[in-house]
């Protein structure tokens, strides 16, 4: 049993910390990870040769990060193989391209660590030159120390949405205004369980007081209007609370509206979903240790469920306990359920951020019909609404086929969520019976001269 | 009781086409469909629309079917996304040669005309963008390809339009004998009709089978892979005598690979999976022949369930147990082209128990107790 291949997708703090614990046990741990260089999103790290001090690149986390790069640099019972994709899972291999080369890679037991992305909705002019996401702004800052514009507005509803905007301030970048679409009242009533939730609330609040003092405005309850410029971001349009329709000048945009989850991976690899009203998204389907409903296939970390890097490590730590009950190890009782406490101690805050940053379905359900929906496809948020119209499609799959939304190269990651939003409007029923787009592999484009050694002679 | 002169089994194009030619003779038909028309292999298929390389007994149909094509506008009030792009299979060594010479004697032994040989500076000439290691090629001017699922819905569509009636979704059991005629259960209750028509792909050897005729049909899942959009660079779709390959390049610049590389299929389960572990051959094949390939990204794969039939042509005729049933299933991963026809067939067969074209070879008779197990 000790000799089961065990194979980690991921390096973030869930996979990173899974692996540590499994190789404590004395045991081998093989992890794949796309970047070439292991952190995450959250720990990423900055290119050779940049020189940046932790707290500068991780604020807060900073201690947390430094102690879970520290040990796992350090430990050699880990294979970890950067620079490797994982595309596909077929039965108990993984397909992969590692440095551009495809590779198998066999497994007896996985988990599945993949993060997250951020989630979107589309609103006119989302596809000009200047506009990021959150998530994507906050990347270009940590990893390369670029700004993705001189004068950026932030909007969305986000827990990134205060974080991403002060880090630009203090990196110095002009914030030129940070516009919530939440309602201030639910920001209110969700403020109690924010503040009651730990370190983690107190520090939304500093970041709210840092975009204070620098007398950038925050306003609630706003809806995006457009992003406005002939080539690229010029301005930004928004109605406020009382729907008065504001302009402001900028150069770049960072917008989103919480994170989702990557889980295409677990998809392929025939694991069971959920409708997770929270979170509002599907999600894996975990037990209390992580285990995924196909035996053998773990889940750890925002891949499963959307929580952050602090919960991330420790359900990171819990799957690979998990792991080790499965080999027959008996000991991992105690340390399981500390897991489970730590984790349980945090269902309130994560609770309290749903509430404070909810996904604004309505906006998704009113995009414009002249707006770009699916931009691998081009096809707009009204040629949508006319193929559903013309073809009453009951789920996303078939208003796919119907209409090529989703079919292109990101195969409706960035899209799906609006186009749900959109199917079920017109259905008229909630947004979790327009049902999940299936993946398909490749879960990522790979290049077909990856796999020019593979050509045989001609017969 | 729910009523039809003519219940089909199965709203893919063949029970789509069934349908329509059924209404435009008069005749009432219902529909029953398990899942959604085209959710299998007519709607997930490489869309090819080729007479060229057909098994002989098939090319009298293909040929009726191709006239259909041509108005298949005034047909379904839809153009269906069809091209007339060429078709073309190349020979890319000797081996090749060989085949492509002993298809001309078999395919202009028959009389026909419509498979062509081009020698290498022709083929460069109508598909600049292939290697120039290839020797020649067949060529059949006016095949082209559709858009599948598009077409099986304007059959349904216009056949709906007619009054037939599509039930969907709705499983049907299995046929079974009332009075002179015939009862099908179903999820929306029995209907009972004089005649029952078999449309049921890969599931169509289970309805055989419970009529007492059993057949050694395969449930198989093709698949395909597509790539990113590429600037336009071919026009034909191409194969090779050589190695498995389809080749196309769609309307909108993505190309679409297939050949016949299967993966598994799960028709209990209504799912087939993609399965890349041979697929690595096929992109290196693809690469062979198209170098601009090298810059190509494949973004999605996808499988389809099809019945696979073992010597590779359908089930086309009456039952030989069930008067009054007839079977049109088992199209081996190439029924596409034929569903224009195929409907015509079965709407002459259901009218007059005849049909002009020659069918003989598609019988279900040919599986019919030793004679098939010895000739296998």
């Amino acid at each position: 049993m000790r000799s089961d291949r065990i194979v980690i997708v991921g390096a973030g703090p869930a996979g990173m910390r899974a692996a540590l614990v499994l190789a404590g046990a004395g045991l081998n741990p093989v992890v794949l990870d796309e970047a070439p260089a292991s952190g995450g999103q959250i720990y990423r790290r900055q290119p050779r040769g940049f020189t940046r001090a932790y707290d500068k690149l991780y604020g807060f986390e900073a201690g947390r990060a430094r102690a879970l790069h520290a040990a796992f640099d350090a430990d050699n019972r880990i294979d970890h193989r950067s620079g490797t994709l994982v595309w596909n899972i077929e039965g108990r291999r993984l397909q992969t391209l590692h440095d551009g080369r495809p590779e198998t890679v066999e497994f007896d037991r996985l988990l599945l660590a993949t993060g997250a992305m951020d989630r979107v909705i589309p609103f006119p002019g989302w596809t000009r030159p200047g506009v990021y996401t959150l998530g994507g702004a906050q990347v270009a800052l940590k990893h390369q120390a670029c700004a993705i514009g001189r004068r950026v507005v932030f909007f969305g509803a986000s827990p990134l949405l205060p974080l991403v905007a002060s880090q630009y301030a203090a990196a110095g970048a002009e914030v030129a205004a940070v516009l919530d679409t939440t309602p201030l009242r639910a920001k209110l009533a969700a403020m109690p369980g924010l503040l009651a939730g730990g370190k983690t609330g107190w520090k939304g609040l500093v970041y709210l007081a840092r975009l204070a003092a620098r007398r950038i405005p925050y306003r609630h309850g706003i809806t995006p209007v457009a992003a406005l410029g002939s080539e690229s971001v010029e301005g930004f349009a928004y109605t406020d609370a009382s729907g008065r329709r504001h302009e402001i000048e900028c150069d770049a945009i960072a917008f989103g509206y919480g994170l989702k989850s990557e889980w295409q991976l677990a998809d392929l690899a025939g694991c069971g979903f959920e409708f997770d009203a929270g979170n509002y998204q599907w999600q894996v389907v975990a037990d209390e240790a992580g285990r995924s409903t196909v035996p053998g296939v773990y889940l750890a970390g925002d891949g499963t469920r959307i929580g952050g890097a602090e919960l991330a490590e420790i359900a990171g730590e819990r799957a690979a306990r998990a792991i080790l009950t499965d080999l027959g190890d008996t000991g991992q009782g105690a340390a399981l359920a500390a897991c489970a406490r730590r984790i349980g101690g945090q269902a309130r805050l994560r609770r309290a951020i749903e509430r404070a940053f909810p996904f604004p379905a309505p906006l998704a359900r009113a995009i414009p019909d002249d707006c770009i929906l699916c931009r691998c496809e081009a096809v707009t948020a009204g040629e949508f609404r006319a193929s559903i119209d013309r073809l009453a499609p009951h789920d996303v799959n078939r208003a796919k086929a119907f209409s090529r939304v989703g079919m292109g190269r990101c195969q409706g990651r960035i899209c799906g969520p609006a186009a749900a939003e959109i199917l079920a409007a017109a259905r008229g029923v909630e947004v979790k019976e327009a049902g999940r787009l299936r993946s398909q592999p490749p879960v990522k484009p790979v290049p077909v001269a990856a796999f020019a050694d593979a050509a045989e002679d001609a017969a | 009781m729910n009523t039809a002169d003519v219940i089909v089994i199965g709203g893919g194009i063949h029970g789509c086409s069934t349908a329509l030619h059924c209404r435009l003779r008069g005749l009432s038909v219902v529909v029953v469909e398990k899942d959604h028309v085209a959710r299998h292999a007519s709607g997930v298929n490489a869309g090819g629309v080729r007479r060229l390389n057909r098994h002989p007994a098939e090319i009298p149909l293909a040929m009726a079917s191709a006239a259909l094509w041509q108005r298949i506008e005034d047909l379904v009030h839809d153009d269906c996304g069809y091209r007339q792009t060429g078709q073309i299979r190349v020979a890319e060594g000797e081996p090749g040669l060989a085949a492509i010479a002993a298809r001309r004697r078999l395919v202009e032994g028959l009389g026909y005309s419509h498979e062509q040989w081009i020698g290498p500076e022709e083929l460069f000439e109508l598909v600049p963008a292939i290697s120039r290691h290839c020797l020649g090629a067949l060529w059949t001017a006016d095949d082209g390809h559709a858009d599948p699922t598009r077409t099986t819905r304007a059959f349904a569509r216009q056949a709906a339009a007619l009054g037939a009636e599509f039930l969907t979704p709705c499983r049907a059991g299995m046929p079974r004998r009332a009075g002179g005629g015939w009862q099908v259960p179903t999820d929306r209750g029995t209907f009972s009709g004089a005649q029952v028509v078999n449309c049921a792909g890969a599931w169509g050897g289970a309805v055989a089978a419970a009529l007492g005729e059993p057949v050694p049909i395969e449930p198989i899942a093709p698949m395909m892979l597509v790539t990113a959009r590429m600037a336009p660079f071919v026009d034909p779709v191409v194969a090779s005598f050589d190695r498995m390959i389809s080749f196309k390049q769609s309307p909108n610049g993505s190309v679409v690979i297939g050949g016949g590389w299967r993966s598994r299929a799960e028709p209990d389960a209504n799912r087939a999976h993609v399965e890349f572990g041979e697929l690595h051959r096929l992109i290196g094949t693809t690469l062979d022949l198209f170098p601009v390939m090298r810059g190509a990204r494949i973004v999605r794969s996808w499988a389809g369930i099809e019945g696979a039939m073992p010597d590779a042509i359908p089930v086309i005729g009456p039952s030989m147990t069930a008067p009054g049933v007839i079977h049109a299933f088992g199209f081996s991963a190439h029924g596409f082209q034929l569903g224009p026809i195929g409907g015509a067939i079965v709407a002459d067969l259901v009218e007059s128990g005849a049909t002009s074209l020659p069918i003989e070879p598609f019988s279900i008779a040919r599986f019919a107790g030793q004679a098939w197990r010895e000739a296998s």
